[in-house]
């Protein structure tokens, strides 16, 4: 059998005295779309942390395309996955100097993003014209949360971890980016409450 | 005016003027008078024993003491930033002393070389009085830093993870609050530098027109102290958040400790 693109073996954390995963398992094959359901409380977040390792867990392992996560092999994950966590928290400053920000790392040199594609991401996602002067802060929930998917989209990363990327958008917006985000073959880890991700044939539903 | 010629007696005489104020400040409530003559006593016990000390030093004038004393200065300042920036743990002492030490050492030689132009390089009457100037403001400067720097940090955890997220290193998704701790560092000697001989007149050039010295000469020391100031402020703090950083992030990036 081929071994899977990115797996999770047995993870066990305890946080404050309560055992949030004991011998958790998960793989996620590559271009498929996983979500993550279950209660709050129940670690949803904590889990998609742990993936770029960003929350290190007790025990257990995680696994992509052959390679074990761990301080060796960090800088292999970090730069195939991109990560956008609830409430999109970005610095608060001009849109258009963080992503010039971003854009000048050095993983990210060798991506070039035009101010056109910039421009098209922002009419496609519906966010106004002046975006890119404003402050993050100046932002609505909903409109920092697509500056978030837009980021992503310009990075194009392989995996694409996005913690409740559409909790704060109106029916049609949600529609339109779930639509959006399937359509590009990526492996997406999400958790979301939006019915559209959950009732969606192409996504596959992780009860923790 | 002879500045030698202070008598223990004209001292007291200064004293006196204490009295009208406790009686003031005891009418009005302020309750400030105990720990107002707990103050005075301190000081003036402390600055004794210093001047005593301070005597002999000058008296003895060894290159080799002078710096031994530097040295204890820079310690005692080390472990005033891990208390004051509650970072106790023993590895962060070498790192913070060698923080005061590089840029500190470098600008003290190279103020007595070539501003001081003395025959002897590491003499008393210069060495101490301007390595106690740098130091101080270091010791300053890498306390605003520094914790600046990590309640930056810790309140914008989020928004470091989510740089690391966006395929930023550590160090470039630390940038920004790197730059906004330095800046807060170098702030209070910009807004001074700014203002100075206009507002007041800074309490080293006071100290050498009191002790003689032409106002021409004593300008051209402070000009030459301020610039080393700076550029220790700005050299200590930067070197010790570059180097506690080795410490305060575990091996996957993430911030530890308090």
């Amino acid at each position: 059998m081929e071994s899977p693109y990115l797996s999770l073996q047995n993870i066990n954390l305890k946080i404050k005295n309560q055992q949030l995963f004991s011998d958790f398992s998960l793989t996620v094959n590559k271009g498929e779309a996983v979500l993550l359901k279950g209660k709050s409380g129940k670690g949803k977040s904590t889990l998609l942390k742990m993936i770029p390792g960003f929350m290190k867990f007790d025990s257990g392992s995680i696994i992509l395309e052959g390679k074990e996560l761990n301080r060796h092999n960090l800088k292999y994950f970090r730069e195939r996955i991109s990560y956008v966590s609830q409430d999109t928290d970005l610095r608060n400053e001009n849109v258009e100097q963080l992503l010039q920000e971003i854009l000048k790392y050095k993983a990210n040199r060798h991506i070039s993003c035009t101010p056109e594609t910039f421009r098209d991401l922002i009419r496609e996602f519906h966010l106004e014209e002046d975006t890119p002067v404003k402050k993050i802060r100046e932002l609505s929930g909903g409109e920092r949360q697509r500056l978030g998917i837009i980021l992503t989209i310009i990075l194009d990363r392989d995996i694409w971890i996005m913690d409740e990327i559409t909790s704060a958008m109106d029916p049609e917006l949600k529609k339109l980016t779930a639509e959006k985000l399937l359509s590009l073959n990526k492996t997406l880890i999400l958790t979301s409450h939006d019915s559209q991700w959950e009732n969606d044939p192409r996504v596959r539903v992780v009860e923790l | 005016m002879d500045t030698n010629g202070i008598s223990y007696l004209n001292f007291l005489y200064f004293l006196i003027f204490l009295i009208p104020m406790m009686a003031v400040t005891w009418k009005m409530n302020l309750s400030v008078n105990k720990r107002l003559v707990i103050a005075v006593s301190r000081m003036i016990l402390q600055l004794s024993l210093v001047g005593i000390f301070l005597q002999y030093i000058f008296k003895l004038d060894k290159g080799w003491l002078n710096l031994l004393y530097v040295f204890l200065m820079m310690l005692v300042a080390s472990f005033s930033v891990m208390k004051s920036c509650n970072r106790k743990e023993a590895p962060y002492l070498p790192i913070i002393l060698f923080s005061f030490a590089l840029p500190n050492t470098v600008m003290m030689l190279f103020f007595n070389r070539f501003i001081a132009d003395i025959d002897v390089i590491l003499s008393a009457q210069h060495t101490i009085p301007i390595a106690g100037m740098l130091l101080g403001n270091s010791l300053n400067s890498i306390i605003i830093a520094v914790n600046r720097f990590y309640s930056d940090l810790k309140e914008g955890e989020k928004e470091y993870f989510m740089m690391l997220g966006m395929s930023g290193s550590r160090s470039e998704a630390i940038r920004p609050y790197f730059r906004t701790a330095l800046l807060t560092a170098l702030n209070p000697t910009l807004a001074s530098i700014e203002t100075i001989g206009l507002v007041a007149l800074p309490g080293m050039m006071t100290g050498q027109i009191l002790g003689g010295a032409l106002p021409l000469t004593a300008i051209k020391y402070q000009i030459a102290i301020m610039l080393a100031i700076m550029i220790v402020r700005f050299a200590a703090a930067a070197l010790t958040i570059f180097m506690t950083t080795r410490l305060a992030f575990d091996d996957f990036d993430i911030p530890a400790g308090p």
